[in-house]
């Protein structure tokens, strides 16, 4: 019993030990992650590289990026469309009717999903130029590194320029978070960052190949971003830094230096022409229906750049087609249809009057009633979209950048440069209505010589090429127009419901004949410019037209919260505002 | 002090093998009661012959010749010495005080008696639980233990219980308390255990009694112990009950006529919905039909079922001197209420003692639980439209002729289909969203006990836990979750996880208990001092497959997953899948002191290495101490005997820690979760940053003071435990908000501190005892007071429940000096009346009046008579909910409790349990969505017919103030709201959730031994019970014992689409063969 219970003993005091000797080793609490990956794993190959700066990619889409709330809430009311209708809800329709406060829960989300877009390219900015392959990989690493490290460069200057155009001075960081001493950052001048980002964007130009040479870096003539794009968001940008904006002081100012900016802008565009790397797609309608809501990539490159949406999730898809569209939310001013010359076809591509029905033919509708029409559901292909789908999500990618906008920014800079426009400004404004007037060029006209004449004629043609495509709000207030064209736009919908001129020989009711091909237009019977026949046409149905209350329903409520050098920009969101004590609230919010 | 010395002596040489015998004598044990007592430890003085009574309180032992003396102990009854003389059948009857004093606790590895403890400690036999036959054992707790507060989810049979012991200190992170089986610690063990095989459950409060399990103990440890088996003769137990369970409560809805009122009511002011109500109802003069149509109450039809449910448990228990076994199978079948779901678990645990050699023992458990839960539920953890219960209330109220109750409607499907809200036939909506839930248990543990020397002994105890589960589930074509994301194809979701944790712990200890020697007499030690090693291995994937042809049936689809095709340019999504484990390594001493069983002390220290912190970070260190000091004992009290027996004064300290976050939250760390980017169409996989990391990550802790005074009155008849303590965590670990423009909303950080200060008492009496009539009572309450003390840099933050979407305001907030769980929204100030406007006759138009608050920026709605009014708290004559939302609620209760009382009379036994809490707030979000107007054609909470009403008796709209006026003179609700901020949190939603609830009545009878011993039956008895009988509130929803937004701990006390209660009225036998 006594050498039993000796080596019993011997046994436990062996397994206390090995059980301490486990547990105190150093290495049993030292865990390795197994379903995260740190930086060194991440920025370890260039295929990892690539992951992680698709994942900076991935902050401009969904619903609180480009896929709804940045490219359909916020760029409205403006003088062509209007966000959804009715009055305040304290939620999407206050931005449009401009009666924003901090709380409105539209605002939250994008706000800080935009500054996770700027925390992703910043860890790309800092580890991508460390890596190993970036000095000492293969020349075909090395360049696809740079390519890397230039769209994770480009991308953070999109984050910065979409904060800064809608919220104006801003918190801004160029290090990853968890480097940044303090994350209680307060506002940064706008200047300040928009100086920063031409200053990268510059770096990246020198970065990233051009358009046709992606395919030698063995990449896919995909989405990503090209030196066309970084181009033509560096002179996008620097129009803004030259342009116009609300300030502290609550007053719309800008910069003396403005003309600096314009040189770069006109600059980076010219080198982009020069380039010959994108061109116009020859038929505006092509572009839009067989192109953008066919999901291809368009072969002329005149999507310079966009934001690829997929999946079907409201974090990586796009409610285009969905929320916008006949059927959808957003609502075209009928001033705006007045705009386009009877024969530019832009408008039937812009202005889509009809409701699709469920069996997949179009209803027409009255001029209060119609819809924009570039990411429309019934062109929708590959695949077809059915009208009684409930779904949401089409995957259809968001266009930030045409080059139709590059050669109207050259035309611009241009004519503010040289007081007045230059040949070359002239021929590619023109270049950008012949294909709009496509059969019809004999009636575009010819531009005018002065430099506000040749202005004005730029505000317009912006008007009309770029409907629906989020633009517009954003051009008025950096040439300080908004509160002028709102106000304009408000007495053009009086003047149109009184039928006063130019809208006094307008039809009451349109005659078209129903059952017309479901992917196309309407077949109307009867002139949209001269006042309705008194016979029906043989066959035809009639729509409601033009009637004294284009100005109700709806348009009542058209901007009606604004107010000049408050409602340019955002109130900083209340949650933002209640985890940083440094952040302040300006602008009369 | 005597009964210790027998309890060692028994200890000592109960197991050594016994000397000559030359008789047997028999005889039966029972309580003055008259109830046989099983498990009675029958000895012979002066020998180490020792017998246990079986169920029917015989034994049988061999007794040498001469003046034998035989002693009777058993727990709660003082020892009682027999001397046989010449009788071969000794038959004894022993007093059992209610006391308890003599029932052993168990502590973190070791027990003590109760009458010795120092720390916290509140306790359940397995006497309290038999006579609740549910099948959940956290539900048997409710009520049963001070401090231990015990709220189910809702009413379906799978709902989640939540058990908080002295409130909670963590603000974001999990405040579930430790669980520790049989000495191995098991995650949610009283989910996965079967109430029949509990033996005891040990909640352990304060620090100074947790602080040994350092590690996690800050939230309490609850300490299981399961049946062990017994010496002597085996028995064959079974325990079975059958019966059924229905809804006792409905919410009441409009009928129809009032329902198409309201539809014609609200379709007024707009062409194209009075368009839409003319071709859906008809005309005013058409309404008054529908005062015919019957109603069809849809929740009857979803909830109405009387469900089946039954329990049979047997088990097997029995063994010899040296090996003791009890293996138990339990069967649990549950129909539950609502249509389509059921519940059904299998469950076996086996257990085994053995002695090796005297100083030798180990033993081995196993236990296997399997679960198969059929039913999608009503709550989901999504906003609205992804919740059921909605379509049980909101579903028009009728049928049109010729429709079957199962009806589909695709076009109010399409009417309302906004924001994905629609409103589909419940009936067709319970088939089309098929769910099954697999859970699969193995709980492996052993342990082996050797005492080496008389002072030191060394026990090692190793657990598997292996926990697998699965969810199945098939989202049909009108599913929301088809509509908007599958195209209207059903989506088929395979979810699985699995979870293994080991734990082993290697203890020595030493006692100077087995000495003599006047110091040895007067002072006694116990000292631990061990080591404990735990891991945890978590491993989870989920696939979803959408777009499944039409028609393919639930299982079809989740048995062949590749019949999903999905549209040309359209993938599906990807599977993903998770693993991570953590680690904590341990070193641990307490010394038990106690001089001349008067003053006793305790002192313990553990030190706690986890994984999840960063290395140079990981080590906590949780020291605790407490005293006691037993003033009975002292010469000055014996005087007041009977009439105080026992009185002890305990006082604690100890820290306790916590370490709930996710793994290498220290480490900047990237992950392909839900990234991904869309390059042509494709997702293609992306690399996101996982989260902020916070190198300085380190343990919470919470230290705890606690100040306790046991009594025992009248001769043990009253005993009294009164405790007071103030619990404070600091270093929480917290998540908490960082400003956003860091590109991350939260980062998990050690910041800020809570305090939960607190009022116990628990009181057990044997009220009457005499031979044919007893009848004792327990009761408990619990007072405690939860206060965030500060937040680090912020103040407060506020959070989302999230039920009515993203939109929508938060509804609770983190506020330093509020309690965790204040609800915070608008204050309603009932509608505008005509009065508060000048009225235009020419126009028909309603202008406030001067000095009349204006809520526009909140409803969206120019003011006007009967729309909603919310309070304007800074006075700046506009309601903006920036700025006069408030805290408008507390889900903590002041106080909640129980009261349990048996009876017996002869052969009957009678127990009535209520149990009650008072003075929480629920967050009624029914009631907000089931009254509001926001999606049309959907019916309302009957309360909306004293709404504001705006059509008179001829269907016209009343616009003059006196007809207005004279029209709603007995209004007491607004109209309902029909726009965006209809869900806004406000007062209104909020309610007093106190309540008395009569949780279980219980009549039994027990069939004379004389009678059901000729059937070989020694005990048998039959019952009936009845569960949730009544409840005393005045809470209007369902059952205030409600909490369905849990995904955060943030938000307690949500009433959203919960599961309705249901009454079970059961019928039940005990036999021991």
């Amino acid at each position: 019993m006594k050498i039993k219970s000796f080596s019993y003993s011997l046994i436990a005091i062996t397994v206390l030990i090995t059980g301490m000797q486990l547990s105190s080793c150093k290495k049993y609490l030292d865990l390795n992650p197994i379903s995260s990956f740190g930086p060194e794993t991440v920025f370890g190959t260039v295929e990892n590289a690539q992951k992680a700066v698709l994942g900076a990619y991935q902050e401009m889409t969904g619903d609180q990026g480009y896929g709804i709330r940045i490219s359909m809430y916020f760029p409205y009311d403006n003088d062509v469309m209007m966000g959804a209708g009715g009055h305040g809800d304290n939620d999407r329709r206050d931005i449009g009717r401009y009666n924003l406060t901090a709380g409105n829960a539209q605002l939250y989300r994008p706000f800080n999903q935009l500054y996770e877009g700027v925390e992703r390219s910043n860890q790309c900015i800092k580890y991508i130029p460390k890596m190993d392959l970036y000095n000492n990989g293969t020349p075909s690493q090395k360049a696809e590194l740079r390519r890397l490290y230039g769209e994770a460069l480009t991308l953070r200057a999109q984050y910065y320029f979409e904060l800064v155009r809608n919220w104006g001075d801003v918190p801004a960081q160029w290090e990853p978070s968890a480097d940044q001493p303090d994350l209680f950052l307060k506002k940064t001048d706008r200047d300040t960052i928009y100086d920063h980002i031409l200053n990268d964007l510059k770096t990246a130009e020198d970065l990233v190949p051009w358009r046709s040479g992606v395919a030698a870096l063995g990449d896919a003539q995909d989405e990503r971003i090209t030196k066309g794009a970084v181009k033509g968001v560096r002179a996008k940008i620097a129009l803004f830094r030259g342009g116009y904006s609300l300030r502290k002081d609550n007053k719309m100012e800008r910069g003396s230096n403005y003309l600096d900016y314009y040189n770069i802008a006109d600059q980076e565009c010219k080198d982009i022409i020069e380039s010959g790397e994108h061109a116009l797609d020859p038929s505006f309608r092509d572009l839009w229906q067989n192109q953008v809501d066919a999901h291809q990539i368009d072969p002329y490159g005149e999507i310079i750049f966009q934001v690829a949406m997929a999946g079907a999730t409201s974090a990586t898809d796009s409610k285009l087609g969905k929320f916008d569209g006949p059927n959808g939310s957003l609502i075209i001013l009928p001033t705006y249809f007045y705009e386009f010359d009877s024969v530019d076809t832009r408008r039937q591509v812009t202005i889509a009057p009809f409701k699709i029905n469920k069996d997949n033919t179009l209803t027409p509708q009255p001029i209060s009633g119609l819809y924009d029409g570039k990411f429309r559901r019934n062109w929708i292909s590959n695949p077809d979209v059915d009208i009684s789908n409930q779904a949401q999500n089409f995957s259809l990618n968001w266009p930030i950048l045409r080059y139709s906008d590059v050669l109207l920014m050259y035309a611009e800079a241009e004519n503010e440069i040289n007081n007045g426009p230059t040949a070359s400004a002239v021929d590619a404004f023109q270049k950008v209505r012949a294909r709009a007037f496509a059969g019809h060029t004999n009636q575009m006209g010819t531009p005018p010589t002065d430099k506000a004449g040749f202005f004005d004629a730029i505000v317009r043609e912006r008007a009309l090429e770029f409907g629906g495509e989020g633009i517009r709000k954003y051009d008025l207030i950096r040439w300080n127009l908004l509160a002028t064209k709102l106000a304009e736009t408000k007495q053009n919908l009086d003047k149109m419901a009184n039928m006063e001129a130019p809208y006094d020989t307008l039809p009451a009711k349109m005659y078209y004949y129903p059952n017309t091909d479901a992917k196309g237009y309407i077949d109307w019977a009867s002139s949209f410019y001269h006042p309705a026949p008194a016979f029906t046409p043989p066959g035809a149905e009639s729509v409601t037209w033009i009637s004294s209350n284009v100005n109700q329903g709806n348009f009542a409520y058209y901007a009606e919260g604004f107010k000049e050098n408050h409602s340019e920009l955002f109130p900083i969101p209340q949650q933002s505002i209640d985890a940083n004590p440094n952040l302040t609230q300006d602008y009369g919010y | 002090m005597k009964s210790k010395f027998y309890f060692f002596l028994m200890l000592l040489f109960s197991f050594s093998t016994a000397i000559s015998q030359n008789r047997t004598v028999t005889g039966t044990v029972k309580s003055a009661a008259g109830e046989a007592l099983l498990g009675v430890t029958v000895s012979v003085k002066g020998t180490e012959t020792v017998a246990v009574t079986d169920a029917a309180g015989n034994y049988s032992i061999k007794v040498p010749s001469g003046n034998s003396v035989l002693q009777f102990s058993y727990i709660g009854s003082k020892t009682k010495s027999v001397p046989v003389e010449n009788r071969t059948e000794v038959n004894v009857t022993l007093t059992i005080a209610a006391s308890t004093l003599n029932d052993v606790v168990v502590v973190g590895y070791g027990t003590v008696k109760r009458k010795d403890l120092t720390g916290s400690v509140s306790s359940i036999s397995s006497k309290d639980l038999k006579d609740i036959p549910i099948n959940s054992a956290e539900e048997a707790l409710a009520g049963k233990l001070a401090g231990v507060q015990v709220t189910g989810s809702e009413g379906s049979p799978d709902a989640e219980v939540q058990i908080r012991v002295r409130g909670g200190g963590s603000i974001t992170q999990d405040n579930s308390p430790l669980y520790v089986v049989d000495g191995i610690i098991v995650d949610n063990a009283l989910s996965t255990l079967s109430p029949q095989d509990i033996e005891s459950i040990d909640v352990l409060k304060d620090a100074s009694a947790t602080a040994i399990y350092g590690a996690r103990g800050a939230n309490g440890v609850v300490i299981i112990t399961t049946k062990g088996g017994h010496r002597g003769k085996s028995t064959i137990t079974y325990n079975g009950h059958i019966g059924f369970q229905k809804v006792n409560r409905y919410l009441d809805v409009m009928n129809p006529y009032d329902f198409v009122l309201y539809q014609y009511e609200r379709s007024r002011g707009s062409s194209q919905n009075e368009d839409n109500f003319l071709s859906t109802y008809g005309t005013w003069n058409d309404l008054s039909l529908y005062k015919q149509a019957p109603f069809v109450d849809w929740q009857n039809q979803v909830f109405g079922r009387s469900a089946m449910i039954q329990t049979h448990n047997v088990s097997i228990s029995g063994g010899g001197q040296k090996t003791q076994f009890n293996l138990s199978l339990t069967y649990n079948n549950n129909d539950a209420v609502m249509l389509n779901s059921d519940y059904n678990r299998k469950l076996i645990n086996f257990r085994l003692n053995h002695e090796v050699s005297k100083n030798f023992k180990v033993g081995f458990n196993v236990r296997f639980d399997n679960q198969i839960i059929n039913g999608s539920g009503t709550s989901n953890p999504g906003s609205s439209g992804l919740n059921f219960l909605r379509q049980a209330v909101r579903y028009i109220p009728y049928l049109s002729p010729g429709q079957q109750v199962a009806n589909y409607d695709p076009e109010l499907v399409d009417e309302t289909i906004g924001n994905g809200l629609y409103i589909v036939n419940p009936l067709v909506l319970i088939n089309n969203e098929y769910k099954r839930q697999y859970q699969t248990l193995a709980g492996l543990s052993g342990y082996a006990d050797y005492t080496i020397t008389r002072f030191l002994s060394f026990k090692t105890t190793v657990g598997f836990d292996y926990h697998d589960y699965r969810t199945d589930s098939y989202d049909d074509s009108l599913s929301s979750n088809s509509i908007s994301n599958g195209q209207g194809m059903p989506i088929a979701t395979l979810e699985q996880a699995n979870r293994q944790s080991f734990d082993n712990s290697n203890v020595f200890t030493l006692t100077n208990r087995r000495f003599n020697g006047d110091f040895n007499a007067n002072n006694t030690f116990d000292l631990i001092l061990g080591q404990e090693t735990y891991e945890v291995k978590k491993k989870s994937s989920t696939i979803i497959q959408r777009f499944f042809p039409n028609g393919t049936t639930a299982e079809k689809a989740l048995g062949n997953l590749n019949l999903a095709s999905p549209p040309t340019g359209i993938s599906e999504p990807s599977p993903t899948s998770e693993e991570d484990v953590q680690r904590i390594s341990s070193f641990f001493g307490r010394l038990n002191y106690a001089y001349k069983d008067k003053y006793l002390a305790s002192l313990s220290m553990r030190a706690d290495g986890s994984s999840v912190f960063a290395p140079g970070l990981q080590w906590g260190y949780f020291p605790a101490a407490s005293l006691a000091w037993k003033m009975s004992e002292e010469n000055f009290m014996h005087n007041l005997e009977p009439f105080i027996s026992n009185v002890k004064l305990r006082l604690n300290y100890g820290e306790a820690g916590n370490n709930r976050i996710n793994s290498f939250l220290y480490l900047t760390q990237f992950n392909t979760d839900k990234n991904y980017y869309g390059l042509q169409n494709q997702l293609v996989t992306a690399f996101g940053s996982a989260g902020l990391a916070n190198a300085l990550l380190t343990w919470e802790s919470n230290v705890s003071r606690n100040v306790g005074l046991d009594f025992s009155l009248f001769n043990n008849h009253l005993q009294l435990s009164l405790d007071y303590y103030r619990n404070k965590t600091r270093n929480l670990l917290v998540n908490n908000p960082v400003p956003t423009t860091s590109g991350y909303t939260s980062q998990i950080q050690n910041v800020g501190s809570t305090s939960n200060n607190g009022f116990e008492a628990q009181l057990g009496s044997t009220l009457i005892e005499t031979k044919n009539f007893s009848w004792t009572a327990n009761f408990n309450i619990s007072f405690n007071k939860n206060k965030v003390l500060s937040l680090g840099k912020q103040t407060s933050f506020i959070v989302s429940s999230g039920w009515a979407g993203s939109a929508n305001p938060a509804d609770y907030i983190i506020k330093v000096g509020a309690p965790v769980g204040s609800m915070y929204g608008l204050v309603n100030d009932g509608f505008y009346t005509v009065d508060d406007f000048n009225y235009d006759a020419s126009t028909q138009t309603y202008t406030l009046k001067d000095k009349v608050v204006n809520d526009k920026s909140v409803t969206g709605l120019d003011p006007q008579p009967g729309i909603i009014k919310y309070k304007d708290l800074n006075g700046d004559g506009i309601v903006d909910y920036n700025t006069d939302a408030t805290i408008i609620g507390n889900a903590n209760p002041d106080f909640f409790g129980g009261l349990n009382q048996q009876f017996t009379y002869k052969n009957f036994d009678l127990s009535v349990f209520v149990n009650f809490q008072y003075g929480n707030d629920i967050y009624d979000a029914n009631k907000i969505e089931f009254g509001s107007g926001y999606t049309p054609n959907a019916n309302l909470l009957a309360i909306e017919n004293n709404r504001w009403k705006t059509i008179d008796a001829n269907g016209n709209v009343v616009t003059d103030p006196t007809q207005l006026t004279a029209l709603n003179k007995n209004a007491t609700l607004w109209r309902p709201l029909t726009t965006g901020s209809s869900w806004y949190p406000q007062s209104y939603g909020v309610e007093d959730g106190s309540f008395l609830r009569l949780n279980n009545i219980t009549f039994g009878y027990t069939l004379p031994n004389q009678l059901t011993k000729k059937a070989g039956v020694q005990r048998f008895r039959a019952y009936v019970t009845l569960n949730n009988l009544a409840v005393l509130t005045n809470y209007s929803g369902y059952d205030p014992e409600v909490n369905t937004r849990r995904s955060t701990p943030m938000t307690p006390g949500v009433d959203f689409s919960a599961y309705p209660r249901s009454t079970s009225y059961i019928f039940g036998v005990n036999v021991t063969f």
